[in-house]
């Protein structure tokens, strides 16, 4: 697929290649999307606004440049800001491939980096020469303050431009604790939430932390996605039940959004509100107790995206759509063009097994 | 001036614009004395210092709302600060220019200056917190909501001479915030334009220098009928734009 390196989050030409319960894939303009949803069917969106969690500066003891990027956090709390998993790069920036990066100096405990009005300290090596543990200096406060006036989005090579925080915070983003855009969420805006709640449509939201999509490095690629704390509020927990009574369906924008509910349902489907840390993996042989649907970017087969996707359609079906995806010159990341996937119908697959 | 015994806000979380004097300042006060979560936002860092030493339960902020490159670090502060919105206060205002002048003589620089702090300011940082706002709404309740205030001025509304850029601004601010309350309310985020009515503060100041302080509203007594306002609304949910305005005006 085509990279879309242009920052606009609603392309007035993005499409929406539509995989339903049956498999079947047809092609529709993605501002029709509402279209596709019935009345009492459940839309769930990811609110987290995105950190500016690409920090620059320097390693102290070698005075070699880096930069840092915030990668995952315990938890959601906005007083609990000190402590990150952090990716560390050599010099450079977004515009070199992350995978042609250099690696950072040799890392030890106790490192202290420099990152413009912030301090930080190496706690740990998390087995891998970029991955860390840090820990800020200051304040909670201090280090708001210091994200946002020194921090920028995380961005790769693919986006030649430099992004700003709105470029990323999706127009529903609400807490800031994602390291990447929930970037499915571009699709909203405002007109389509209320072209929503005409069609008799609920719109309901959670909060995951969305992490790192790349580490430019494939042994780390493959312990993405990293945990992700998470919370659901009761209303949206209410709304399920709701959607469920009256035989709506529940439509996840993004995959952060089937991680989180996925994660804390029950064995009944039932999604308990409060708060949680999204550890699983989904894939193929997942099985799917509360997401009827997904909204997603277009994502490339050796992606935990995508992996994740096969637990919605069958591995034929995921291999039709990424053909088509492939034939009709659709754009990928976080900029791209989506993808719509019905779970499969399960009683007809039983029958024709 | 009595108050209704349920006139507090405890827990609530408010962001305040232009925090650190005249009005901004006395709503600080008033709405952390009834216990709500309050940042507030100014300019100037060592004001921003002191009104946080002076008040250790608010959320000090350094930044300017008519800067475009400010408004995303503001609104992740006040993220980072409250852990949520359910209350936006866009106070922080411009005269224009300074002293005041016919709009004839009015440089071009300082209506821009006007409708950067007045108009584009507030709707920018509305619309950064928009997100959080709606999910306060959301998990607040419909009837409850979350609340935005756009402070008004009767300048908005009358035609007074040498009140061109202030006035012709704060007209604009106030029909916007019409329209987002007709846009948003199904949203429940309700939006209130209000007006203090003429306040002993250093923008009065600027503006009427020879102004007697004695015939001038405190702006605590302002603080304290927006303050009720506030409480009202998140108690009694929808209200229009056009029905607040009358709460905090003076006669």
């Amino acid at each position: 697929m085509i990279a879309a390196h242009t920052p606009v989050q609603r392309p007035r030409d993005a499409r929406l290649l539509i995989v339903d319960a049956f498999g079947r894939i047809q092609h529709s303009a993605r501002d029709a999307f509402v279209g596709l949803l019935n009345p009492h069917d459940l839309v769930i969106a990811n609110d987290a606004a995105t950190l500016p969690a690409s920090l620059h500066g320097r390693h102290a003891s070698s005075g070699a440049v880096v930069e840092v990027r915030l990668a995952a956090r315990a938890s959601l709390d906005t007083a609990d800001v000190h402590r990150f998993v952090a990716m560390v790069f050599g010099a450079g920036n977004f515009r070199t491939r992350t995978e042609d990066r250099p690696l950072p100096p040799q890392l030890a405990p106790g490192d202290r980096l420099e990152l413009g009005p912030l301090s930080a300290t190496v706690e740990s090596l998390l087995d891998h020469p970029r991955l860390v543990s840090v820990r800020f200096d200051g304040t909670a406060r201090d280090i708001w303050a210091g994200l946002a006036t020194h921090g920028r989005p995380i961005q790769y090579a693919h986006v030649p431009a430099p992004l700003a925080l709105w470029d990323v915070w999706t127009p529903i983003a609400a807490m800031p604790v994602a390291f990447e855009p929930p970037s499915a969420g571009f699709v909203l805006d405002w007109a389509s939430i209320q072209a929503m709640r005409r069609r008799g449509v609920a719109f309901a939201t959670l909060t995951l932390a969305a992490g790192i999509s790349s580490t430019g490095d494939a042994d780390l690629d493959r312990r993405l996605p990293f945990d992700e704390p998470y919370r659901i509020p009761a209303s949206t927990s209410a709304a399920i039940q709701q959607a469920r009574r009256q035989g709506g369906r529940v439509v996840a924008i993004g995959t952060t959004v089937v991680r989180a509910l996925e994660h804390a349902a029950g064995r009944d489907g039932v999604v308990q509100p409060g708060e949680g840390v999204a550890n699983q993996r989904l894939g193929p042989a997942s099985e799917l107790r509360v997401v009827d649907a997904i909204l997603s970017g277009t994502h490339e087969p050796d992606s935990s995206h995508y992996q994740l996707l096969r637990a919605f359609a069958d591995d034929v079906t995921l291999a039709e759509a990424t053909a088509a995806l492939e034939a009709s010159g659709y754009r990928t990341h976080e900029f791209g063009d989506s993808v719509f996937v019905a779970r499969r119908n399960r009683v007809v697959r039983q029958v024709a097994a | 001036m009595t108050h209704p015994l349920n006139d507090r806000l405890d827990g609530v979380r408010i962001a305040i614009t232009g925090g650190t004097s005249g009005l901004g300042l006395a709503l600080v006060d008033e709405l952390t004395r009834r216990g709500a979560r309050v940042a507030f936002v100014a300019r100037t860092r060592e004001r921003v210092d002191d009104v946080a030493r002076t008040h250790p339960l608010a959320y000090g902020i350094v930044g300017d709302v008519a800067k475009k490159d400010d408004i995303y670090p503001i609104a992740l502060q006040i993220m980072g600060g409250l852990g949520g919105l359910d209350v936006l206060v866009n106070n922080a205002s411009s005269l224009g220019p300074v002293p005041l002048a016919l709009l004839a003589d009015t440089e071009c620089e300082d209506l821009e200056l006007a409708l950067a702090t007045n108009v584009l300011g507030p709707f920018r940082l509305t619309k950064a917190l928009l997100g959080a706002l709606a999910a306060s709404a959301r998990e607040n309740g419909p009837q409850a909501g979350s609340v935005v205030v756009n402070i008004s001025s009767d300048a908005a509304v009358n035609a007074y001479p040498q009140w061109g850029a202030y006035g012709a601004s704060k007209a604009a601010l106030r029909h916007m915030t019409r329209i987002w309350d007709e846009e948003l309310a199904a949203e429940g985020i309700h939006f209130l334009s209000l007006d203090p009515g003429d306040m002993d503060t250093p923008l009065h100041a600027l503006a009427v220098p020879d102004a007697d302080p004695a015939t001038l509203k405190r702006p605590e007594t302002a603080a304290r009928e927006i303050a009720d306002a506030i409480a009202v609304s998140l108690r009694a949910g929808s209200k229009s734009a056009g029905q607040a305005e009358a709460v905090g005006v003076t006669p």
